[in-house]
């Protein structure tokens, strides 16, 4: 074979990969499903986020319909998380998951909004991957949006 | 700058002026404090969180006649006994523990949120158990004891919310900083219920900027102070804090300009309030202003606003229901006045190293969203 149909058989095959690939860009593979996010996905996620946080809210502070509806005692006490947490302040979701002294043992958030219930509320554990357990976080670190993480500081 | 930052600034500028303090013939100091840190390691303490008032020994010639003490107790949020009786047993010890001060005590002021939500059985309920206090009581309501009947219940047990009295050389003025809510309820044909569950929530958004004075009591209170000497000991008692601390909370009034323009002449103010349960000092114009525990449950420190020359008080154990939490007495003697916590459970009231302290851990918070109604 000559230098010059090696050159030829070079740029044929050159020219075909080119070819495959412009197709590739311009059609797109079969099966190809993804769209860059729109709008009104954005706002469908936000929306879904912010529904629980609003449903958190209203546990967090002991309103009894929200309670009833996602069959939960959160307390026995007439107290409600709000009470101690104004703004949900002083729950520290940003240290979690830390070693908890008044539960001797390493927590996470639901760990402490369970022991919350349970001992100053005097109301029934929740489930932890309950409904409420995940409306009760999204409040909290919602509420907290803007703080640091620290994770493990006392 | 947001709006709580420009009044903050406000404040500042108004009335933290340079070399406008309170007359330091009134110091203030707190036994407890001065127990252990002041004695160990205050310096470090002092350094690490803020410049705080000592005793001193000036003597002054208008000081209280001879020297008494008197008790304060507030922020008792009593449910009914069939909701909670651990608010119930909290009142019991404080009321036994201010009968039982030898010598005792002059009298006893209730510094307001007897009750939890204003119904008259928890009032009662508040009645019946103070009534181991056998000292003179009076009386200043809070928000919580007000907004079901609209202090109906509270004026027939404790008649006026504001009053003055004048003992061995103190004039004490009870002022009322809660019944001046802006209306949230008629708008929104609010039951008594409704209108309650809305004050008594504290970083709620609808009752608004429910603290203030009112321009009548504020009138009331110059007329009040007009015969008194300027350089002799006044003795405020309210709910709310007379300055801007977090007005998201209610932990101000709103008129707090007006209420300076009022005391301003006065050399030697001192403002005692509950409403904020927890430790708090704070020096504004000539007034030195004194936060008071609650018996129920200590609020956590604001995420901003906290005054510089507060001693933070300790990190309360929530699994402690006594802790946090107390009641207080206040000896007026010669050059000052004392105030000592008693935080029942805790030896040391005052943080002795930042993890002792909320505040070592800074928050940034949003206000809450489930409950905004605006606009109608």
């Amino acid at each position: 074979m000559t230098t010059r149909t090696t050159l030829l058989f070079t740029l044929c095959i050159a020219s075909l990969v080119g070819l495959l690939a412009a197709l590739a860009v311009l059609v797109g593979p079969a099966n190809a499903n993804k769209d860059p996010v729109t709008p009104q996905q954005l706002k469908a996620y936000e929306d879904a986020f912010m529904e629980q946080v609003k449903k958190g809210d209203l546990l967090f502070h002991g309103d009894a319909a929200t309670a009833k509806q996602m069959n939960v005692v959160l307390s026995n006490t007439g107290m409600a998380c709000a009470m101690c947490h104004p703004f949900a302040s002083d729950t520290h979701p940003q240290a979690f998951p830390k070693y908890q002294a008044s539960m001797n043992k390493f927590a996470t958030l639901r760990d402490m909004i369970n022991w919350c219930i349970e001992k100053p509320n005097q109301g029934e554990k929740i489930d932890s991957d309950s409904d409420a357990m995940k409306a009760l976080e999204a409040y909290i670190y919602w509420s907290n949006s803007g703080s640091v993480l620290v994770p493990g500081k006392y | 700058m947001s709006e709580l930052d420009r009044e903050r600034r406000e404040l500042a500028a108004v009335l933290q002026r340079p070399g406008v303090h309170p007359d330091p013939s009134l110091r203030l100091t707190r036994r407890t404090f001065i127990h252990r840190s002041c004695l160990t390691g205050a310096a470090t303490v002092a350094q690490t969180f803020a410049w705080w008032p000592l005793l001193n020994t000036i003597d002054v010639a208008y000081a209280a006649e001879e020297p008494f003490k008197f008790a304060w107790v507030s922020d008792t949020h009593l449910y009914p006994k069939s909701v909670n009786t651990r608010f119930v047993e909290k009142v019991q010890r404080a009321a036994r523990e201010v009968q039982a001060m030898s010598p005792p005590a002059d009298f006893m002021i209730f510094g307001g949120d007897l009750a939890q939500l204003g119904r008259a059985n928890e009032l009662e309920l508040g009645v019946e158990l103070l009534n181991e206090v056998k000292i003179r009581k009076v009386f200043i309501p809070g928000e919580h004891d007000w907004y079901y009947d609209m202090g109906a219940k509270w004026k027939q047990l404790f008649d006026k919310p504001n009053w003055t009295f004048d003992h061995k050389g103190v004039r004490f003025i009870g002022l009322d900083t809660v019944t001046h809510g802006p209306d949230y309820w008629t708008a929104r044909k609010m039951s008594p219920e409704e209108r309650m569950d809305h004050m008594a929530t504290l970083d709620g958004s609808v009752a608004g900027p429910w603290a203030g004075v009112g321009r009548d009591q504020l009138d009331w209170m110059q007329k009040t102070l007009a015969d008194w000497d300027k350089a002799r000991p006044v003795v405020i008692f309210s709910h709310n804090p007379l300055y801007e601390y977090y007005p998201p909370w209610n932990f101000w009034v709103r008129d707090w300009r007006e209420v300076n323009e009022v005391l301003k002449p006065y050399l030697n103010v001192t403002n005692i309030h509950g409403h904020v349960h927890q430790v708090l000092y704070n020096e504004i114009g000539t007034m030195r202003s004194i936060g008071m525990l609650a018996t129920s449950w200590p609020w956590p420190y604001a995420p901003e606003g906290v005054p510089k020359l507060t001693k933070p008080m300790i990190r309360a154990d929530p699994g402690d229901f006594y802790d946090g939490v107390g009641w207080e007495t206040l000896s007026m003697k010669n050059d000052r006045i004392e105030t000592e916590y008693i935080m029942w459970g805790r030896k040391e009231v005052f943080v002795q190293s930042p993890p002792d302290s909320s505040l070592s851990q800074p928050e940034i918070l949003r206000p809450r969203i489930a409950d905004q109604i605006w606009p109608y």
